[in-house]
């Protein structure tokens, strides 16, 4: 993604872009689900989207269901779009809390396009015109991160991004401590004026060259382990990533048009390796394909992801659990903060200190939206529960949830991930309800507004209807795909 | 609901409290809660005027309060620009308020601007605004359904005590409870106020306090937990000379501040007259110096009814205390510079209503309401001291001292990033968008070493034909906008229909 970006949206004559990559380092992850800001990162760097989902088995995404988070047979949906037909100051959650506590009990859940269109596993793409209620939501993609990887790999080298085979054996610096070059296994000798590190956890240049520290996010996410797997799909093609609440962790389900991809993420805080494999193998829509990996990890990020002449990109700069598909969001905004800031042969400091400033933004905002499904929770059947419950979080998210609670108040912040929908259908999902609503709602006839919500809920309804089916979809755009067994795709 | 808050009092003056018990008897008036004001004698001598953001607007419309009466009974003048004069050099620039930035493709102008001034273009970046241009020439911009098309909003100059007069009047008709006087106590319990008693001997009790007393902050000061922290350091002026001089030909469409030695002059154009501050500080010059130094450097007599007032630019450590919340200088006080005189007001009331209280424990709603204020008011100090920081004055002991003041690490970071790259650095919490800081920090003469490498992505041709365009449109554009007499005689209310219908 970087090589892409760099390659594609920066002019030749302020950098010549080299790949250093091994064929023999495996890529991690066996399904990738990501955020509608993906769509716009292909569109901006010109990959074409039905090429893409074509080549990386790809499905489509309206959002993320989470089971058994706030108690155990809970159900809620994470949306890619806002409750209601279109975004007010106060939210739209207000007027429902409005009728909620006159007597009126709607379902939250039904004034979402996106969710509605979920729930019956229908997908269509959003109606360009704003103002119409199905123009409420994006869409994102589940696929095959490997195949992307490939795909990504060809898109560069393609673009005349030099790509040269091989491990780095040693990293050079020059006096002034910044990075000189990287000797490669072969003994090819690499220099750079800028060296951006993309070796995952392993963060070669940023960590262990330039020994930027790590800061430790596991009291709050103490998940430290995974195990992923594929199986063979079954059932209708869902457009949504699921993930399942377990005893010690959470498990994830994310579609793929060839397979699903699977994965258990526990904390060895609270269960053995073995116990979560047999966990992760015994939840399985279909037949294992293959061995299950292990990964280890631990929550947490590099003390600043740009140091000196060195920028790290994803896994090399930190570390969040894909609980709510942030990942490849996080590369991504990365790339969109360092375009701007991207310095000539001198380094200044300014442009360093904006980049982490935005990047600690981002990344404190996910941290307290990640903490949030563990920590807002009534399940007391496992000892990881009980310790999220009674776990002290970060002050920041206290606040949060503690104007949620009085008075269903979501902050709209100017930087960073989740806007108040996304806070909204999580609060609620996990079991919040505001106790009070805004007291200037009390200046609307209850009456007239609940005629109005329910004829709001029977239009999504109805709308939703006449969407297609997910699969019918995306078996539009997987043409060459169409003679795989896992699939029978239904044309109407 | 038995804890609800059913009972406001504030106890203020002058347009703040106005707008305050306007803005809550809007929002809370049909939901059965009652707001009544306790009216401070006025701080104003009729000389002041204030200078207003295009926000106002927005405010007047919320309140039902017509542009028309406005204008007619404040004599107001349309706010198209703030002109800063002298403070780097003989220069001055124009900061106009544009609806949008000029179109810079997916990048932002002011980036295109610093790569063909470094290719020798010597068209300065405020030519670039459609606001700006339009206060140049003496006219008034309007806004744009076209988010394409040129667009442009104008705040007001307004005299202080008839505005305030209008508000009131509002108030009266609208059915909220005035009573004038004087607090002779405030009865306080636990951090939290009972009541507060008159000098007649009343004794007014409320669910809910609200301070618009100005800097005094009569209420908020008799709470225990209550501190001031002082910004004295950043914004060195502490005393203001208020004064009026007769009408300018032809009336200027901007507030004119002009550096001098040791503070700054304020000209604020209203209909019959000029609203004159100077502001200056009291350990450099005595009242009768400032006096006579207005005067010659004004050119004009100032008459018997000048006044010099004291400012002390702060912020109260918590706003909102238990039961009382301080809205605008009760809350934090900064220079009237930058048209920000009714401003804090109109964010602290819009921030109380956000955050109104749903039942009288309202410990976390006063947590947030503190946090959100307090940032963007010193947000809005930072604004003001880039001016201080950024003169060009050597020599002066004033504005040497300015120069080399403390400032924020956000201030800090926003320069650095402003002269590294020319992107203007935004927090949560800002009243001015990248665009107004671009403006002053190019208006001040920052140059900036760098800028966005994906500008080298456009075409050499289109941009110069972006640049030329933008000149163009302006330049096409501004004289079929109506001058600023014109836009008066549309706008008001004829004095004798007003006074027939009235």
């Amino acid at each position: 993604m970087a090589a892409a970006a760099l390659s594609g949206l920066l002019p030749r004559s302020r950098c010549n872009v080299r790949l250093v990559e091994s064929d023999e380092i495996g890529i991690v992850g066996v399904g990738e689900a990501t955020l509608p800001h993906m769509k716009n990162f292909n569109d901006i760097v010109g990959i074409d989207e039905a090429e893409m989902i074509r080549r990386t088995k790809a499905t489509f995404k309206l959002g993320i269901e989470f089971r058994d988070w706030g108690f155990q047979g809970s159900s809620y949906i994470h949306p890619f779009g806002i409750h209601g037909a279109s975004e007010t100051t106060l939210g739209f959650h207000q007027k429902w809390l409005r009728a909620l506590h006159a007597g009126h009990a709607f379902n939250l859940e039904d004034f979402s396009f996106a969710i509605a269109a979920s729930r019956q596993n229908r997908f269509d793409f959003p109606a360009g015109k704003s103002g119409s209620i199905s123009s409420t939501y994006s869409y994102a993609y589940h696929f095959d991160a490997s195949l992307y990887a490939a795909f990504l790999r060809e898109f560069v080298e393609a673009r005349g991004v030099e790509r040269i085979e091989g491990k780095v054996r040693d990293v050079a610096k020059s006096d002034n401590g910044d990075i000189q070059s990287l000797t490669l296994e072969s003994g090819e000798v690499i220099a750079g004026d800028f060296f951006i590190d993309c070796s995952g956890f392993r963060s070669l240049l940023l960590g262990d060259a330039l020994e930027v520290d790590w800061e430790d996010w596991s009291q709050w996410l103490p998940c430290d382990r995974a195990w992923a797997v594929p199986c063979a799909s079954a059932g209708e093609l869902t457009p949504y990533t699921r993930s399942t609440a377990r005893e010690a962790g959470w498990q994830w389900r994310i579609p793929l048009q060839h397979r699903t991809g699977n994965g258990h993420v526990f904390s060895t805080a609270f269960t053995s390796e073995e116990k979560a494999r047999e966990t992760l193998l015994a939840n399985l829509d279909g037949e294992a394909l293959g061995e299950p990996r292990l990964l280890r990890f631990q929550a947490g990020r590099r003390r600043t992801s740009w140091h000196r002449n060195c920028l790290a990109l994803g896994l090399a700069s930190g570390f969040l659990e894909p609980l709510e598909s942030t990942s490849i969001y996080l590369v991504q905004i990365a790339l969109m903060h360092l375009l701007p800031l991207f310095p000539g042969r001198e380094v200044e400091p300014a442009l360093i200190g904006e980049y982490n400033r935005k990047m600690d933004v981002e990344y404190e905002r996910i941290r307290d939206f990640l903490i949030l499904h563990y920590h807002l929770t009534s399940r007391d059947d496992s000892e990881m529960w009980r310790y999220c419950r009674a776990m002290d979080v970060p002050d920041s998210l206290k606040q949060k949830i503690g104007l949620f609670r009085q008075r269903g108040y979501i902050e709209r912040y100017r930087d960073g991930l989740f806007t108040p929908p996304s806070w909204l259908s999580v609060y609620v999902g996990q079991g919040l309800t505001p106790e009070r609503h805004h007291p200037t709602m009390d200046n609307i006839a209850v009456d007239r507004m609940v005629d109005e919500l329910a004829l709001l809920r029977d239009d999504i309804r109805d709308r939703v209807e006449e969407l297609p089916k997910h699969e019918a979809v995306v078996a539009r755009y997987a043409t060459e795909a169409a003679g795989s067994d896992a699939f029978s795709f239904s044309f109407n | 609901m038995a804890d609800a808050v059913r009972t406001i009092v504030i106890v203020g003056r002058d347009a703040p409290a106005w707008i305050a018990a306007l803005s809550l008897h809007k929002a809370l008036g049909q939901t059965g809660v009652k707001v009544s004001v306790v009216e401070l004698p006025s701080l104003l001598n009729g000389v002041e005027a204030y200078a207003a953001l295009p926000s106002l607007q927005a405010l007047h419309e919320l309140l039902e309060v017509d542009e028309a009466a406005v204008l007619t009974a404040a004599r107001g003048v349309p706010m198209v620009a703030q002109r800063f004069s002298n403070w780097n050099g003989d220069g001055a620039y124009l900061q106009g308020y544009d609806s949008a930035e000029a179109p810079g493709g997916f990048l932002s102008f002011v980036q295109l601007w610093i790569k063909a001034r470094a290719q020798g273009l010597k068209v300065p970046f405020e030519e670039f605004s459609f606001g700006a241009m339009a206060a140049r020439s003496g006219r008034v911009p309007s806004e744009s359904d076209d988010p394409k098309a040129l667009g442009a909003t104008y705040g007001y100059h307004l005299d202080a005590s008839a505005y305030s007069l209008l508000l009131r009047a509002f108030a009266v008709r609208r059915g909220i409870e005035v009573r004038s006087g004087l607090v002779r106590r405030v009865e306080v319990q636990a951090e939290r106020i009972d009541a507060v008693e008159l000098v007649s001997g009343e004794r007014i009790a409320a669910d809910l306090f609200i301070d618009a007393s100005g800097s005094e902050a009569a209420l908020l000061s008799t709470l225990p937990a209550d501190q001031f922290e002082s910004w004295q350091a950043h914004l060195p002026c502490d005393r203001l000379l208020s004064a009026s001089v007769g009408q300018m030909t032809p009336r200027p469409a901007f507030s004119q501040i002009s550096a001098i030695d040791g503070g700054w002059i304020g000209m604020f154009p209203l209909q019959e007259r000029t609203a004159v501050t100077m502001a200056f500080q009291s350990s450099s010059m005595t009242p009768e110096q400032a006096v006579a130094q207005l005067q010659s450097l004004a050119g004009v007599a100032i008459g018997s009814d000048a006044i010099i007032t004291t400012i002390n630019p702060g912020v109260r450590k918590t706003p909102w205390i238990g039961n009382c919340i301080a809205i605008g200088e009760a809350a934090a006080a900064l220079e009237p510079l930058d048209g920000l005189s009714l401003h804090l007001a109109h964010v602290c009331v819009s921030h109380m209503i956000t955050f109104f209280p749903v039942d009288r424990d309202s410990a976390i709603e006063a947590a947030e309401y503190n946090t959100a204020v307090r940032l963007h008011a010193a947000n809005l100090r930072d604004f003001q001291q880039t001016h201080y920081v950024l003169n060009g004055r050597a020599g002066e002991p004033f504005w040497d001292k300015a120069r080399a003041a403390p400032m924020s690490d956000g201030l800090a970071q926003k320069l650095r990033m402003f002269q590294a790259r020319g992107e203007s650095v935004l927090y949560e919490e800002e009243t001015f968008e990248a665009q107004s800081w671009a403006q002053m920090f190019l208006g001040h003469g920052c140059s900036p070493r760098s800028y966005d490498p994906r500008v080298d992505l456009i075409d050499q041709q289109d941009h110069m034909q972006s640049i030329q365009s933008r000149l163009r449109e302006i330049g096409q554009t501004i004289p079929a906008l109506p001058t600023i007499d014109a836009f008066l005689a549309a706008t008001q209310i004829p004095i004798k229909a007003s006074a027939a219908a009235s």
